[in-house]
């Protein structure tokens, strides 16, 4: 057992429609562990339940049941204030569509999760750019969103995942948009800031292949972890515990 | 996330949306400008009301003996007459509230007769403190004074059109002998002062062209010319003029009381006592009521350019759910998103506001002078209807705002 255990989760249910006759559980009793640094994919086909789980790691939303521990600090009982704090502070968000705001300049969007955090004005744009540069795009910074292609438009969206340096970067289908030549430099771009910058990243798509890139992958299968694998030509121990 | 932050959103805001912003400003800007027209136009008018009416003599109480009942027979006995003495004592007893009284008497109109000139004049007697009391503007020689009262002397004053056309408008009048003619009398007075005519050019008070020439001479000499008041020891009525400092409609009263109770329980006579201020206040608080009931109606249009700006700020909400989606994962607070879109609906507010106090007020400020009432910026109706403008974007921005804030991040995120 190493490494610090950034999430935990214990007994994950999330379940809608509660109390009326169609209650339906999407996730039955989920148990996940991540440790700090790592790699993680998580896999499954549409309607697995990839995207309740990814919205509950994001603290966009709360279990029905069960425990879920980010960075120690237990989410339950965290008001909706509380939520949009730790969105904040503790998890960068990369979208499938990039979701950035499109009047807004790469700069600004970069700029926008230190503009909620409380960063003064000259701080957030001398790390914007700075994460710009990091992410390769350095000369777009002052170009809006539908000025850029898709693969820029997902490097801005890196680089503003990171701007309050999060414990996790959440990435759901990051390269689904792309071609597999952009969706290429994409995940170099995860590989990197795994390896440079040590950040712990969970990557949710629905690609084997890309999968197959990280250390670990989390399979889903209506609504439980069916899989839970060390990926072959990662050699760290420890990582994970067998299923 | 602090004001300065919010306020350079809602702008990018607008930015993106000019047109539109504008558009929905366009109601605000109506609604502000018609009522800050509407109030610049009355404070003009009344200011200007108040402006004359001190020019007239704003402090002034006119007293006078007035029948009880118009429809019977009333006549005036001598002892319902207010004396000497009795005056003497309402001013020694309200010395601080009187400046002045001062007392008349017309002597109806005669004919004037210098050398070929004749001239058509109305003559009134008058005592020294009429010429303080009534504002008459002497510029050359003197009012009437005690001793010219005390001698019956007749003298008169003229006023400068008659001078000019006596002697011209460089000509020394003073001592000059003019003859007066009227209905009984044919009198030789000597000149000894020339007092230029008081003139109103305020449109309210527009009464038609006074060309009259009216002169004054002593009140003793024309009622001792007046068969009917030769032996007359009273006045029937004279004109306090109270000090800066006091409430005339108050002193009326006052007076009005005083006076009363000289009177005989039988007499047919009672005792008028009015203020020109109280007639003035009653006229300018009839000029505002009317100026605020229309600018009630014009705050009509401010309404529906309020529901105009929650109209649009509802279809903006729409429009950028996506957005707030993508800013609550990022972590925007609620409140934070309220405060974005309250402070862009109060900005499209202030805007069109601050169009609408220029536009309205340089709309009451030309049409005041058209009218001639000159007037100067009424600054703080603009910053009350600047105020009002917020007020506006901050009530009719809070239902949308607050449908904004209250958004699920994930259903705004997955949006299209």
């Amino acid at each position: 057992m190493m490494g610090n255990k950034i999430i935990e989760m214990r007994g994950i249910v999330k379940s809608y429609y509660l109390g009326t006759p169609n209650e339906l559980e999407i996730l039955h009793g989920i148990d996940l562990d991540v440790y700090e640094g790592e790699f993680l994919s998580i896999v499954g086909a549409s309607g697995s339940g990839k995207s309740t789980l990814m919205n509950i790691l994001g603290a966009l939303d709360r279990p029905t049941k069960g425990h879920y521990y980010l960075d120690h600090l237990p989410m339950e009982n965290v008001k909706d204030d509380g939520l949009s704090q730790i969105r904040n502070k503790k998890i960068g968000f990369v979208f499938q569509t990039f979701n950035l705001i499109p009047r807004s300049t790469a700069l600004k969007n970069v700029a926008l999760p230190m503009l909620y955090g409380g960063v003064s004005r000259s701080e957030r744009s001398r790390r914007a750019t700075e994460l710009l540069q990091l992410v390769e795009m350095g000369g777009r910074s002052h170009h809006r969103p539908n000025e850029l292609s898709g693969g820029q438009k997902q490097r801005v969206a890196i680089a503003r995942a990171m701007a309050n340096d999060p414990a996790i970067i959440l990435a759901d289908e990051p390269t689904g948009a792309l071609d597999t030549h952009t969706g290429r430099l994409v995940m170099d771009i995860f590989h990197r800031l795994h390896q440079e910058q040590g950040k712990t990243i969970i990557l949710i798509t629905h690609n084997s292949e890309l999968a197959e890139e990280t250390q670990r992958t989390i399979r889903l299968r209506d609504g439980s972890i069916v899989e839970n694998r060390k990926n072959g030509h990662y050699q760290l121990e420890g990582c994970y515990e067998s299923v | 996330m602090n004001l300065f932050e919010n306020i350079r959103l809602a702008l990018e805001g607008l930015r993106a949306n000019k047109m539109r912003a504008l558009l929905t400003m366009l109601g605000i800007i109506i609604g502000i400008a018609s009522v800050m027209a509407i109030s610049t136009l009355g404070s003009a008018m009344t200011g200007s009301v108040t402006k004359t009416m001190d020019k007239i003599g704003g402090k002034n109480i006119m007293v006078s003996l007035s029948p009880k009942n118009y429809d019977t027979q009333s006549t005036l006995q001598e002892d319902d007459l207010i004396t000497q003495e009795e005056l003497n004592d309402f001013r020694s007893t309200y010395t601080d509230q009187i400046k002045a009284i001062s007392f008349s008497t017309g002597m109806g109109s005669g004919q004037l007769n210098s050398g070929f000139i004749h001239k058509d004049v109305s003559i009134t007697g008058a005592s020294p403190d009429y010429g303080l009391v009534n504002n008459i503007n002497l510029v050359q020689g003197r009012f009437i004074n005690e001793r010219d009262i005390d001698g019956t002397r007749n003298v008169i004053i003229i006023d400068t059109t008659l001078r000019n056309s006596l002697v011209g408008v460089d000509g020394d009048v003073i001592g000059k002998e003019i003859q007066v003619d009227t209905k009984s009398t044919n009198e030789t007075y000597t000149v000894i002062g020339v007092y230029e005519k008081l003139v109103i050019d305020n449109p309210l008070f527009y009464m038609g062209d006074d060309t009259r020439i009216e002169c004054f001479i002593p009140i003793t000499t024309a009622k001792s010319l007046n068969p009917d008041t030769a032996n007359q020891n009273g006045y029937e009525n004279f004109t306090i003029m109270a000090t800066s400092n006091t409430d005339s409609a108050a002193f009326a009263l006052t007076t009005k009381d005083y006076f009363i109770k000289g009177l005989g329980p039988l007499s047919d006579y009672t005792i008028q006592a009015e203020s020109l201020e109280a007639i003035a206040s009653e006229a300018t608080g009839m000029l505002s009521t009317l100026s605020l009931g229309i600018s009630v109606i014009a705050g009509i249009s401010l309404l529906v350019g309020g529901i105009g700006v929650m109209n649009i700020m509802l279809v903006s909400v729409t429009e950028r759910t996506k957005e707030i989606g993508i800013r609550k994962a990022l972590g925007a607070r609620n409140s934070a998103i309220r405060s974005q879109f309250i402070i862009e609906a109060m900005i499209i507010c202030l805007i069109g506001g601050m169009i609408g106090v220029g536009l309205g007020s340089a709309l009451g400020i030309m049409g005041s002078t058209l009218m001639k009432f000159p007037t100067n910026p009424p600054f703080l109706p603009m910053i009350i209807a600047l105020c009002f403008s917020m007020a506006i974007g901050v009530f009719f921005g809070f239902y949308p705002a607050n449908k904004a804030a209250k958004l699920d991040p994930i259903d705004a995120l997955r949006y299209e």
